[in-house]
């Protein structure tokens, strides 16, 4: 029996198509961000990020628009059509944190907790059984400190 | 006898290029779970205000390409930020992402749409009515 099998293989990509992604293996964590940045950036509320080793991360068609969004950090999105891809801290762990909604299949990576809640739209009420942060919570920062 | 004051809503995107302003309250607001929805903004859930397409202007970047056979969106070409939805069949209406809005917290959402295409991990606690799909697709069961 190999173990190899057993390594979860995800795809994922923005709305127009003009950018594929593909993970290997399970994420280091999954959260909620409640963040002003990840609201403006995606539009939405708050935005479901999941974290992976960076070198379990690749595209695999088409290259996104990389934007520094904060001092310390990028973002990635797909320059036809908009969809928010990545977001990763220019310094700390070789992390990157891929946007759920984007994968194909999103309903395995179960978000653990939320983070920013200080920062939560007060009309938004979901996940009420997640540890809620009012900062970064369990998160890497390298703001912290 | 006075003037009843007209509501002013103001947003812009996560660079700040791309400003909107909307004059008046919005017809409506609404969460969205559709899976275009999901991958253009790439959060579970999208929350759209609906303006007269009259009373929104926009200053800077922004890129509107036809998303699908019946809509178009917009976003900042600069950042990325999802900014509008737009129907071909309702051309004097126009949706803004409640993420790209100053100040989120003045809207009042009153309904979730697509529910049936809801990822299945989020559990939403509020009291809304939850469609199907769209409004004219029926309630569903909470």
């Amino acid at each position: 029996m190999s173990n190899n099998a057993a390594i979860a293989r995800r795809g994922g990509g923005c709305l127009c198509g003009a950018i594929r992604y593909e993970t290997l293996g399970e994420p280091t964590s999954v959260g909620h961000c409640h963040c002003t940045l990840c609201r403006r950036a995606s539009g939405a509320a708050f935005v479901t990020w999941a974290v992976f080793p960076a070198g379990a991360f690749a595209f695999t068609r088409g290259a996104p628009k990389i934007i520094r969004s904060s001092p310390k950090a990028e973002r990635a999105f797909c320059a036809a059509c908009g969809t928010p891809l990545w977001f990763r801290y220019t310094e700390g762990p070789a992390d990157i944190d891929v946007t759920v909604a984007t994968f194909d299949d999103p309903s395995e990576l179960v978000p653990q907790y939320a983070i920013w809640t200080s920062s939560r739209v007060a009309w938004l009420d979901l996940d009420r059984h997640l540890p809620r942060y009012p900062d970064d919570g369990p998160d890497f920062s390298p703001y912290k400190g | 006898m006075a003037q009843t004051p007209i509501s002013t809503f103001t947003g812009g995107c996560l660079c700040g290029k791309v400003r909107w302003r909307a004059e008046g309250e919005p017809f409506h607001v609404n969460h969205c779970h559709c899976e275009m929805c999901r991958r253009a903004s790439g959060a579970p859930i999208v929350t759209w205000a609906t303006f007269p397409s009259s009373k929104v202007d926009f200053d800077g970047p922004r890129v509107v390409r036809r998303s699908s056979q019946i809509a178009s969106r917009s976003f900042c070409g600069e950042c990325g930020s999802p900014l509008t939805w737009q129907g071909d069949a309702s051309p004097a209406e126009i949706d803004l992402t409640a993420g790209t809005f100053d100040d989120p917290s003045s809207l009042m959402p009153r309904d979730h749409l697509w529910t049936d295409s809801r990822v299945a991990w989020l559990t939403i606690s509020d009291d809304l009515p939850r469609y199907r799909t769209s409004r004219k697709g029926g309630l569903t069961e909470k």
